[in-house]
């Protein structure tokens, strides 16, 4: 399969116009074709969860999606969320709470959970581990994810 | 000196970069020119190869070259001995036969790579798979492990006349004697099972050939980077120095990333160097469970003999193990679940024979817990049928036979995988179980708690268990600590990182010998262009022996930043003082120079130096111990047990652990949970199937059910013991492991606690809703 | 895997054991059978086509008949090879008059499944091996209609 088609992807943000093989997975476009390294692939068949992204604002397994799927519509990935220097409060209060051991798992968690935050700003313990129970971690055995999340609706909470 | 920064909470240095998606694991590494690797793999568990026909493959448009074993010519060779026979135990017979990078005239396991196709993208090299032809002739597969042991009519190797790989046995004093003064002998048949170390991160490997400088560099999500280095340099013919390799972000070790030799390590870098082009491979998580190592997987014929005040007399173990088609990594987990079945006990006669055996199945090397986890499980359950014998309560009967003080340091008589006599160097066992009862309530949940639920109907239950977690073996690990002309501090080491905090724990204790910021020492791991000395990471060693290395190294480096400020102010050493990163007179602090400016005056470049001093404010330290540490504590579990779905809740989990010194806490429990979580997967969601032609069924996360947050307890309470191990200045012993080890046993006894009325006798290690409805339904119509 | 079952055919045995000899036949009936030819009048060569959950493959392979009893029972060896492993199988097929003008088929068999389709599939090989069945034994229904209505 040879043929491409071009297609425009708004990916944080930014517009990029590409040719692509319709084959191409989302996951491999925004990794390879763009660089943005923060997706990462587990199993490539939906189930770990570490290739989260947002697509139009929900949640979704970017190794069961095709770039061309992806044409005319907006990606988040972990890369908007903050910077070393200026950590969004997420990413602080896994830091704080050593919510990451390996860090493999970790974008795939952010993005499931930023829009969890915003539809649920005071989740209780088991709504969190529900709404994180699409993503493994093999590491840290969800109990310090947990308290990050805790700690981050307690201070998006209190910023309002 | 009062430590600022040992055992403090320190938050992780690396953190900031794994968050915002700034770190580079091995898939991330771009190189210009680069090709892509793909493994064609068997689909036969056992089959005489006849031909593999890659012609059509190679005129595929993109595919660039395609290589079969004959293709390698004098290359091809079965590869190394990673871990060296146990010729220090009397009797031990072994059988070397290493794992070959592809399969050659035999195919030996299902997964095992038949051809690798080298395209311009990983799609295309996948679709040129469909242009291979196998050509093969199935044999019937070898599965089951007793039945491997006694059946020579089908053979895993052809050249041997049978598929035993190893005979191993140990004793201490005389079982047999001593079973003839006990009053209760108890006898089962057991099943640890085949898991998977499931890191989030599948392998991966790139090459790159420099033909002007003659030089090879390798990135590769290794957990042993100077042992790849090592048989690449041998391989191809290379002095070590001509071949680097970078451990990038590593996404979870586990174990399996230790075995090296495999496919890829032996293959890909004589193919960059042959095409001269770079190549890189990154494994599929099918490819994770059918080709990556796994473990577990013996069969135990126990006896435990007991007086009836309950005393241990004896313990006796004939298991088989499982090393799959090759056992290039020896018999470190067989000796691991010799070490660790008497090691929490006061066993004075114990026989233990290993029977190691060929199968059709990929190749057994540790994964977390490493046999220990299944020595630990059939002592614990082992005791808790002896328990049920005697009628007497499990806890008690491990009061009375567990591990005090005042015995150690305590000589098991076994030999384990360091070559050397088992020594227990430090804790109490007992202390630690009886912490554990008071914590979890015991008394009350007998009292109160279970009879209040027995009356509403509900399935509660209760196990409280023992283990040890040998760790920080030998040989040696080092590091090279040096303060820069811009007063950071950088510490470089062999050993590599997978998640653990490494960047941090070093750093820590560095920065306390030499009064700087924490956050100012830089530490690089797994970069043989940065040190090029070590094992590997493995057997929870990072924290006792790096730690140590990085205390003497520090220790150096802080004798010559006196010696160089001594001569720098003309005053003896013992008048300076050393500030937060600059040296002064004592009672003089306005006058300083910071530690950057006396690296410069430490490397002078014009004039004479005194015979005997290093430049530089730098040092080097090794540390290897004499044996390894051992780490131990006790698990309390409460569960409940669903009465229609048979679905198991851990209502609570309350573990005790003692490591000694605790260099930060977070990391810590960090590592306990994570064990926790694989200890708790491998009981009730992980299991690693082969069906009896040797076919896997259990390839994906479809099938191979990982622990999710939602199947976890909600607190993991976690007791710090701290008994300082005598081997190592700060006291430290390893804990990467222990929370693995204890769950499994733990669960069963719960579990049988639960249905205390009806004769609940669980034998195997892996569960799942219906095979604990088998059991209870067996015990009720016995 | 154990493969077993029965179905009724609505036809004299003879019919019914006739149409089964027709690759034509079979090769309309069975989903994803795309070539049935056959070499001589106990071998046949095939490709087949099926999705079993995330894996899709195409098959070729050989099916062979043996210990005939026309037209009672036959002995089916089945082997097929792809891209996404292997299949290989013996099934025992027996045909009985029930005296009415109807016939009742029964099968039973083992197969062994290899390669990607064991690894990823296998807790689907069964459901979708006997929606397979089921399908071919609806469509076989309606070609043994036309045909006994033609006679």
């Amino acid at each position: 399969m040879s043929q491409t088609f071009p297609i425009s992807v708004t990916v944080n943000g930014k517009v990029y116009n590409r040719e692509v093989e319709p084959r191409l997975l989302l996951s491999d476009f925004l990794r390879h074709d763009l660089g943005l390294i923060g997706t990462h692939v587990g199993c490539e068949h939906g189930i770990c969860g570490a290739c989260t992204i947002l697509f139009d604002g929900e949640p979704v397994r970017s190794c069961l999606i095709f770039a061309v799927q992806a044409n005319g519509h907006e990606i988040r990935t972990v890369e908007s969320l903050g910077t070393p220097d200026h950590l969004h409060p997420l990413q602080q209060s896994f830091k704080d709470k050593h919510a990451l051991q390996c860090g493999f798992c970790t974008p795939g968690f952010l993005m499931t959970l930023v829009p969890f935050l915003e539809e649920h700003p005071n989740p209780s313990e088991d709504e969190i581990r529900e709404a994180i129970d699409g993503n493994i971690c093999r590491c840290t055995g969800y109990e310090k994810i947990v308290e990050a999340v805790e700690d981050a609706a307690a201070k998006l909470s209190q910023a309002k | 000196m009062t430590a600022k920064y040992l055992s403090q909470p320190i938050k992780r240095l690396e953190d900031k970069y794994l968050l915002t998606g700034n770190a580079r694991y091995v898939d991330d590494i771009e190189v210009p020119g680069v090709l892509h690797a793909a493994f064609l793999r068997s689909d036969y568990a056992h089959a005489k190869i006849n031909k593999i026909d890659v012609s059509e493959a190679r005129k595929r448009p993109g595919v660039v070259a395609v290589f079969t074993a004959e293709d390698f010519g004098d290359f091809w060779k079965p590869g190394p001995l990673q871990v060296p026979p146990p010729t220090a135990i009397a009797g031990s017979k072994f059988n070397a036969r290493t794992i070959v990078p592809i399969a050659k005239d035999k195919i030996r396991y299902s997964g095992e790579a038949l051809a690798v196709v080298i395209a311009e993208s990983r799609y295309i090299a996948e679709d040129a798979f469909d242009d291979i032809i196998v050509d093969v002739e199935p044999l019937p597969a070898v599965i089951d492990l007793e039945k491997a042991w006694e059946d020579t009519s089908v053979r895993v190797h052809d050249d041997l006349p049978s598929n035993m790989a190893a005979l191993v046995s140990q004793e201490v004093g005389n079982y047999e004697e001593a079973k003839k003064n006990a009053d209760v002998v108890v006898s089962k048949r057991m099943l640890v099972e085949h898991v998977a170390g499931a890191a989030m991160e599948n392998r991966g490997f790139v090459a790159k050939w420099d033909e002007q400088d003659q030089q090879m560099t390798i990135w590769a999500n290794t957990q042993s980077p100077l042992t790849v280095r090592g048989s690449v340099a041998r391989n191809l013919g290379l002095a070590e120095s001509q071949v680097r390799v970078i451990t990038p972000y590593i996404g979870g070790g586990f174990g399996p990333k230790v075995m090296t030799s495999l496919s890829d390590d032996v293959l890909i870098p004589w193919i960059a160097r042959k095409l001269n082009r770079p190549i890189k491979w990154m494994e599929d998580r099918r490819e994770n469970f059918l080709a990556t190592t796994s473990e577990r997987d013996q069969v135990h014929h126990c006896e435990i003999a007991l007086k009836k005040d309950g005393t241990i007399l004896g313990f006796k173990d004939v298991f088989y193990h499982n090393t799959g088609a090759y056992d290039s990594y020896g018999m470190t987990v067989p000796l691991n679940t010799q070490t660790h079945t008497i090691s929490n006990y006061r066993v004075p006669n114990f026989y233990t024979e290993i029977r190691m055996v060929f199968t059709n199945t990929m190749v057994v090397t540790p994964v977390r817990g490493a046999g220990r986890s299944e020595g630990v499980f059939v002592m614990e359950r082992m005791i808790d049928f002896a328990a049920k014998k005697l009628g007497m309560d499990p806890t008690e009967l491990r009061l009375k036979n567990l591990l005090t003080a005042e015995e150690m340091p305590h000589k098991t008589g076994i030999i384990g995988q360091d070559f050397v006599a088992n020594v227990l160097d430090s804790g109490d066992y007992l202390d630690n179980y009886q912490k554990c009862l008071k914590a979890v309530d015991y008394e009350k949940f007998r009292k109160e708690i279970q009879p209040k639920a027995r009356k509403e109907g509900k399935r509660l239950g209760i196990g409280v268990v023992a283990f040890t977690e040998g760790t920080a073996v030998g040989p040696y690990e080092g590091c090279k600590v040096t303060i820069s002309t811009n007063g950071k501090v950088t510490m470089a080491t062999g050993y590599s990182t997978q998640g653990q905090g490494h960047q941090t724990v070093f750093a820590q204790i560095i920065a306390d010998q030499l009064n700087v910021k924490v956050e100012d020492v830089k530490v690089i791991t797994g970069d043989t262009g940065s040190f090029a000395w070590g094992a590997g990471t493995f057997a929870s060693r990072g924290a006792t022996l790096v730690g140590t290395a990085s205390y003497l190294a520090a220790q150096k480096v802080r004798a010559k930043i006196f010696a160089t400020a001594s001569k720098a102010f003309g005053v003896p050493e013992d008048e300076i003082e050393l500030g937060e990163g600059f040296v002064f007179v004592k009672g003089k602090p306005e006058n300083k120079i910071t530690l950057g400016d006396l690296a410069i005056k430490a490397n002078p470049m014009r004039g004479v130096v005194e015979p005997g001093v290093e430049p530089g404010l730098e040092a080097t330290a090794y540390y290897g111990p004499p044996h390894g540490a051992t780490g131990s504590g006790a698990l309390a579990v409460i569960v409940s047990v669903d009465p229609e779905t048979y679905k198991v809740k851990i209502e609570r989990f309350v573990m005790v652990d003692d490591c000694g010194t605790i260099i930060n806490p977070l990391i810590l429990d960090g590592q306990i949970d994570g064990g926790v979580s694989m200890g708790i997967g491998n009981t009730l969601y992980e299991k690693m199937v082969y069906d009896e032609n040797g076919q896997m069924l259990t390839a994906s996360f479809m099938d191979y059910l990982m622990p999710q947050a939602t199947d976890m307890p909600k607190k993991i309470e976690i007791i710090h013991q701290h008994n300082k191990s005598p081997l190592n200045p700060l006291g430290i012993k390893g804990i990467g492991e222990a929370g693995a080890i204890p769950p499994g046993p733990a669960i069963c006894q719960a579990l049988e606690d639960a249905f205390s009325e009806i004769p609940l006798e669980i034998l195997e290690s892996n569960l799942n809703p219906s095979i604990i409805y088998d059991y209870v339904k067996k015990a009720r119509n016995s | 895997m154990k493969v077993e079952g029965e179905h009724l055919f609505k036809a004299p045995r003879e019919v019914v054991y006739e149409m089964f000899n027709d690759p034509n036949a079979l090769g309309a009936a069975v989903p994803g059978l795309q070539k049935m030819t056959k070499i001589d009048a106990s071998h046949y060569e095939a490709t087949l086509g099926i999705r079993v959950g995330p894996v899709s493959a195409n098959f070729s392979g050989t099916l062979t008949l043996t210990d005939e009893v026309p037209p009672e029972k036959v002995t089916l060896i089945v082997e097929g090879k792809g891209g996404a492993g292997f299949v290989k199988g013996v099934g025992y097929v027996n045909f009985e008059d029930l005296g009415d003008k109807t016939t009742m088929m029964r099968y039973v068999g083992e197969a062994n499944i290899g390669g990607t389709l064991a690894s990823v599939g296998q807790r689907m090989i069964d459901s979708v091996s006997k929606s397979i069945f089921k399908t071919a034994f609806e469509k076989l229904d309606k070609i043994l209609e036309e045909r006994w209505q033609q006679k």
